[in-house]
């Protein structure tokens, strides 16, 4: 069993469609996205159809899809995302809208668990990116696997121990095989908008018979997506971040 | 309609068997009475003959005793200390005298003194004797015996007492020069000296014929059974005749009205009640089937024009129908009677509504739309899957293709969360083009929304048959109950055979009986063995020892099928 996960999206279509074409040339059963198919990006009702549309593909809800559907307000995001938002609100069709209404918040499957931010509060949206958060998340799970996006910042967590974990951030296309016994938090960026420094769209594949992470970077045309975002008027930070992958 | 009498000819099974039984327990019952009857009577007879010889023992014990402790020193004070006259002075000889004297009138009571080294040699002991000797030598603390011994073909109750020599016995008991003229001038020098006080000087037996009453015992337990027997034949033809007339008369006029010609189930093998529990069933879906039928048939659904039922899935049926105005074909889900006035079954059969509209699978037929309670499917064709695995199962050639599908949609349906529960060969449809349809999911149950069977607190739903044992403890949810599922359609896809030996039992049972899966080569010895191992490993009765995903299984199988495609076409 190969999975497939990603997150992050963004609106950024160019760089879903070429992590899909490169995922699909990998041997992979299903997928499962962990949510933010919206924010920052120009293309929020193309990036829901796709992943709709994406055979054995299951999706979370992100901060963002949840802010765009007024579920709870944008105005505690930053300016840029905010502005976003109150764009993709109005772009957003109806059926698009109800799809992503219908989103969870969580996916449990066998050992594992998938959230977009993190297990313990859900919609707290708080990133899992230091030992306080990541002892919190495994503290409120019992799953050997925890999967999360949300930081767009690819990071593997190991429990060493009850008091002690590794945090070993991902940089670049890798394979890391996890100790079985062990249990991880796995976050596997983002596929949108990438903040490790490396502008190339991140996914995961976790080859559950071989227990091996398998993170892969996908270079795509940034600039049509940045110029989907001036021609929309999008706040250009948001290109800017793409350029440099920040 | 002619009513056909059983027990005429017909299936008899039910008769012979409850003959079979109450002539097993009453003949049993005769002959263990018989065996108790001979078992008390010898019983009697053995206390009754150890009181006897007990008695004239004792009684020739006493006389011993008169003549050693009162006769002779009596004839000593008279006669003087030298004198000995055997008749009045030996024990041995008074007790022997007396007692065939008693023999005479008394033939049936033999008495010895045996001794291995006598006066007389009359009482020499015999090959039993000497054991007995023996044994009371053994251990001079052994005081009595009692027995059935066997001599000259005769059976003999025999009770035995061992004597030892006293100090008054010695003279003429030790040496032969001491002893009295009158002893060695009856019985010569050789027998019965150089004894000592203590010594075993032999046994007093008196021994009481059995043989004639063991027989009369043994007779009297024959004419018993003799007896027993012909009261249990009379009686066996009177049940036999009351059981004809009251239950399989009667129970054969109600299976020539409930069974019928079924050719999409096994043959029901058994009695006429299992034929007759397994008609119900039938019937239960026919009477369904029928009030649906006839209310239907023809008639108008909005715009369709409903036609005859194709298939029963959980909750509703599956009729054929076609739009009445383009004839375009079609096919109607519509709820049992059952289902739609059951709160707990309708949400079953709006979540089976729901699943059909969201799930999108070339597997699953189209929704065109919903008519009030009826779902209005794009027309499923073939016939259902139990059809085509009645004769031997699939063609080899066609497994790949058909449960590829399968698991390609049961895949589908764990991808977003669904769980199937109800995986049989009689909800899933084949075409001639090998494509396939599943056309029930009234079972499912999705892991975003609560499952009704759950919250109801419902047993195991389905044919415990197809059931994962999980599901048979009442588990529900589970992604690997399905993979159960794929894997028995895979056994009777393969050899078109259950893998159990049985297919009717309690739903205790089941569970014992579906940790005995049979080998799948058994009934087809030329399939690949990495085929059989997948199908052991599907269905697994530990659901963690199972395929965990349906696509593992679905890859093995592929690589299998995909490199074995040599072997013959038809089972």
């Amino acid at each position: 069993m190969r999975l497939m996960i990603f997150s992050d999206i963004h609106g950024n279509l160019e760089a879903l469609q070429r992590v899909f074409a490169d995922a699909d040339k990998r041997n992979i059963h299903r997928s499962i996205c962990l949510g933010d198919l919206m924010g920052y990006g120009p293309y929020p009702n193309e990036c829901v159809e796709l992943v709709k549309s994406r055979k054995n593909c299951r999706c979370l809800a992100g901060n963002h899809d949840v802010a765009a559907l007024w579920d709870t307000s944008p105005y505690g995001m930053s300016k840029s995302a905010q502005d976003a938002i109150l764009w993709t609100m109005e772009q957003l069709s109806d059926a698009n809208k109800k799809y992503l209404g219908s989103l969870p918040d969580r996916i449990d499957l066998f050992n594992m668990t998938f959230v977009h931010a993190n297990p313990y509060n859900p919609r707290g949206w708080r990133y899992v990116m230091d030992r306080k958060y990541a002892l919190r998340s495994f503290a409120a799970t019992s799953c050997q696997y925890l999967f999360i996006g949300h930081s767009h910042k690819p990071l593997v967590i190991t429990r060493k121990n009850f008091f002690s974990i590794d945090l070993q951030a991902v940089s670049g296309p890798q394979k890391i095989t996890v100790k079985a016994q062990r249990r991880h938090i796995v976050n596997c960026g983002s596929v949108g908008q990438p903040r490790d420094n490396n502008p190339d769209a991140c996914y995961l594949i976790f080859d559950i018979r071989t227990n091996t992470l398998e993170y892969y970077r996908v270079p795509y045309d940034f600039k049509k997506t940045t110029q989907a975002i001036r021609l929309f008027e999008l706040p250009s930070s948001t290109g800017r971040r793409l350029l440099k992958g920040t | 309609m002619k009513i056909k009498r059983y027990g005429h000819g017909a299936t008899p099974n039910l008769k012979q068997r409850f003959l079979f039984w109450s002539a097993l327990l009453l003949i049993g019952g005769g002959f263990l009475l018989s065996i108790l009857s001979f078992w008390n009577t010898r019983r009697l007879l053995m206390a009754d003959a150890m009181t006897k010889s007990e008695v004239i023992l004792r009684e020739v014990e006493a006389i011993r005793s008169y003549v050693k402790e009162e006769l002779r020193p009596k004839m000593y004070e008279l006669q003087g200390k030298n004198t000995f006259i055997i008749e009045a002075m030996s024990t041995t000889y008074i007790s022997t005298r007396i007692m065939a004297r008693f023999a005479e009138s008394m033939p049936n009571y033999t008495y010895r003194r045996a001794s291995l080294n006598p006066h007389n040699p009359g009482n020499m002991a015999d090959p039993f004797e000497e054991e007995m000797l023996d044994w009371f030598e053994e251990d001079p603390n052994r005081l009595f015996w009692q027995g059935v011994v066997k001599k000259n073909g005769e059976s003999f109750f025999i009770s035995i007492i061992p004597e030892y020599f006293e100090a008054s016995c010695i003279r003429c008991h030790g040496k032969a020069e001491d002893a009295p003229k009158e002893l060695t001038e009856r019985y010569g020098n050789d027998g019965g000296f150089r004894f000592k006080a203590g010594d075993l000087a032999g046994i007093n037996s008196v021994a009481i014929p059995v043989s004639d009453s063991l027989r009369e015992a043994w007779q009297g337990s024959f004419v018993l059974f003799a007896v027993t027997l012909s009261g249990t034949l009379l009686l066996l033809w009177l049940l036999m005749l009351l059981f004809q007339r009251l239950v399989i008369e009667r129970l054969g006029a109600m299976l020539s009205l409930v069974v019928q010609k079924d050719t999409e189930s096994k043959p029901v093998t058994g009695d006429e009640l299992d034929v007759l529990q397994a008609s119900l069933g039938s019937l239960r879906s026919y009477v369904r089937s029928a009030r649906k039928g006839s209310s239907l048939e023809p008639n108008f659904i909005g715009n369709y024009i409903v036609s005859k039922p194709v298939a029963a899935g959980a909750m509703s049926w599956l009729y054929k129908g076609h739009i009445a105005d383009s004839g375009e074909m079609v096919s109607l889900k519509i709820g049992f009677d059952e289902t739609m006035q059951n709160p707990l079954y309708r949400s079953c059969y709006e979540s089976e509504l729901h699943f059909f509209k969201s799930l999108s699978h070339p597997c699953l037929p189209e929704v065109k739309e919903r008519v009030d309670d009826v779902l209005v499917l794009t027309e499923v064709r073939g016939r259902n899957l139990f059809h085509f695995l009645g004769n031997g199962g699939l063609e080899y050639r066609f497994l790949l293709p058909v449960f590829s599908q399968l698991c390609d949609m049961v895949a589908s349906f764990h991808a977003v969360g669904i769980v199937h529960h109800d995986l049989r060969p009689q909800v899933l449809m084949l075409d001639t083009q090998q494509q396939l349809s599943l056309i029930d999911m009234g079972l499912a149950s999705s892991d975003q929304q609560q499952d009704p069977i759950v919250a109801a607190g419902l047993g195991p739903q389905g044919d415990m048959l197809y059931l994962a044992p999980e599901q048979i403890q009442g588990m529900r949810g589970d992604p690997r109950s399905d993979i159960y599922g794929i894997g028995l359609l895979l056994y009777l896809a393969a050899t078109g055979h259950f893998p159990f030996s049985d297919t009717r039992k309690s739903a205790r049972n089941w569970l014992r009986h579906k940790r005995q899966v049979e080998s799948p080569r058994r009934y087809r010895p030329e399939l690949p063995e990495a085929l059989e191992q997948i199908i052991l490993h599907a269905l697994s009765f530990d659901i963690n020892t199972r395929y965990q995903w349906v696509e593992d299984m679905w890859d093995e199988l592929t690589a299998v099928l995909d490199a074995e495609p040599g072997i013959s076409a038809t089972p």
